[in-house]
């Protein structure tokens, strides 16, 4: 271990380390035969009492004005960094601020996309619509415009008298309409609802809502000896027709 | 330099108090300059080393670490890493400009004519001349122990034993004045 030592004193790492010209690799062995070795620490410590020394032997009176150079330099350097942190300050804050503004973009443009399905949604259920109302529209011309269209007069029976309306009847085509055109007015707690008898089947056709959109025409389903009803049931509609209050029967 | 002034500078130093700068000054301006002016061998060039030194001091303050090296070593590290830096540059400069006498460069124990400079002299003529180029040749030159061996023609087991003779030497002449000279100025003081 001493001949260890011995080697490691000859050679001139010390001395370099003590000027600070050793590269990493070497400083760190320096101070690690330092950390281990008292025989090195002790030699390092003398080699730096020394230095020291022999430096103060060149010690060389400074000029004037020299130290106020040099304090108004460090001075420059202080306001430098303080400077510094003044726009490190708000370079951090400019930099939340853009964070801040990042996340309410993201979010805003996060919802315009949800919002935008919904509308996209929309448009679709529009044109479905539209399309289903085209086609109720162009059968209806069709079954109002051909000559071999049935046309039936329907009166109320003695529950509602003053009930008028029109079935529209094609074999041709297999589509029939009803126009209601006039109801006697119910009492607020009823409705009149319009059911089909086809094919031995019952089909709720929904209630009727307005007697006074004459124009409209509700779709018919076709059969062969099919029977529409107009029966009145409790508000909302029922499920099943109630018999003793059928009011008009249209048979096509 | 007392410890507990040493201590002092230092805690200053960490708390980033600019009168850490003045106190070096006062206790180390002269030998850093000295130090400097070694080197580069101009008046004005060493006062540029100096400055640029404590400038460096102050903004390397966080980076000393006391238990690696003395408050002393720290500075020389720095003044003559600076002054050589500059040395270097100022050829490169002169060079350019004019053919300069490289050889100068390395001319040893030749100082300027400043009055302030014949005291170092008187100084140093104490320590055997053997010696004095010795540690010049490495602590101001900025050569290696194989440098110093090529450009002195001394071979190099001698330059090693003349480094340790000479430091040596050094400490048996002016380890105890200068003690004295501490206590001295710590009395004054």
């Amino acid at each position: 271990m001493k001949e260890k030592i011995k080697i490691f004193l000859e050679t001139d790492l010390l001395e370099k380390y003590l000027l600070g010209t050793t590269n990493q690799e070497e400083a760190l062995q320096v101070e690690r035969y330092i950390a281990m070795y008292p025989e090195v620490r002790n030699t390092y410590i003398e080699l730096q009492e020394n230095l020291e020394i022999f430096a103060k032997l060149h010690a060389i009176k400074t000029p004037a004005g020299l130290k106020e150079r040099i304090q108004n330099r460090v001075k420059a350097e202080n306001s430098i960094r303080s400077k510094f942190f003044k726009y490190a300050i708000a370079a951090s804050f400019a930099a939340l601020l853009f964070a801040g503004a990042s996340y309410f973009f993201w979010n805003q443009n996060q919802s315009l996309q949800e919002e935008n399905v919904i509308v996209n949604n929309k448009i679709q259920n529009l044109e479905e619509n539209m399309r289903l109302q085209l086609e109720d529209v162009r059968n209806q011309f069709i079954v109002l415009n051909n000559p071999r269209t049935k046309r039936l007069t329907v009166q109320g029976n003695n529950k509602a008298k003053e009930l008028k309306a029109v079935a529209y009847v094609n074999p041709v085509k297999k589509l029939s309409y009803i126009n209601v055109s006039k109801l006697p007015n119910l009492p607020e707690n009823q409705c009149y609802q319009m059911w089909a008898e086809v094919n031995g089947q019952m089909l709720n056709l929904g209630v009727i809502q307005e007697a006074s959109n004459s124009e409209k025409l509700m779709a018919l389903p076709y059969g062969e000896n099919a029977v529409g009803y107009i029966t009145i049931e409790q508000k909302g509609g029922n499920s099943s027709p109630t018999i003793e209050n059928i009011v008009a029967n249209i048979s096509y | 330099m007392s410890i507990l002034l040493e201590n002092h500078i230092v805690e200053l130093l960490q708390e980033r108090n600019d009168k850490a700068i003045s106190l070096l000054y006062e206790h180390y301006g002269d030998t850093l300059y000295g130090v400097a002016y070694k080197v580069v061998r101009d008046e004005d060039l060493a006062q540029d080393v100096v400055q640029e030194s404590f400038v460096k001091i102050w903004k390397k303050s966080d980076s000393y670490d006391p238990t690696k090296a003395k408050l002393f070593t720290w500075l020389f590290r720095i003044t003559r890493n600076t002054a050589i830096d500059k040395l270097r540059s100022a050829n490169n400069k002169s060079d350019k400009e004019i053919q300069m006498d490289v050889s100068d460069v390395y001319k040893l124990g030749t100082e300027g004519i400043i009055p302030e400079l014949m005291d170092v002299q008187d100084n140093l003529d104490k320590i055997d001349s053997k010696y004095q180029i010795v540690l010049d040749a490495l602590f101001f030159q900025g050569m290696t122990q194989q440098e110093a061996s090529d450009e002195l023609d001394i071979p190099l087991g001698t330059i090693k034993s003349r480094l340790k003779i000479g430091l040596r030497e050094l400490k048996k002449i002016y380890g105890s004045s200068m003690v004295l000279a501490l206590l001295l100025s710590l009395f004054m003081n």
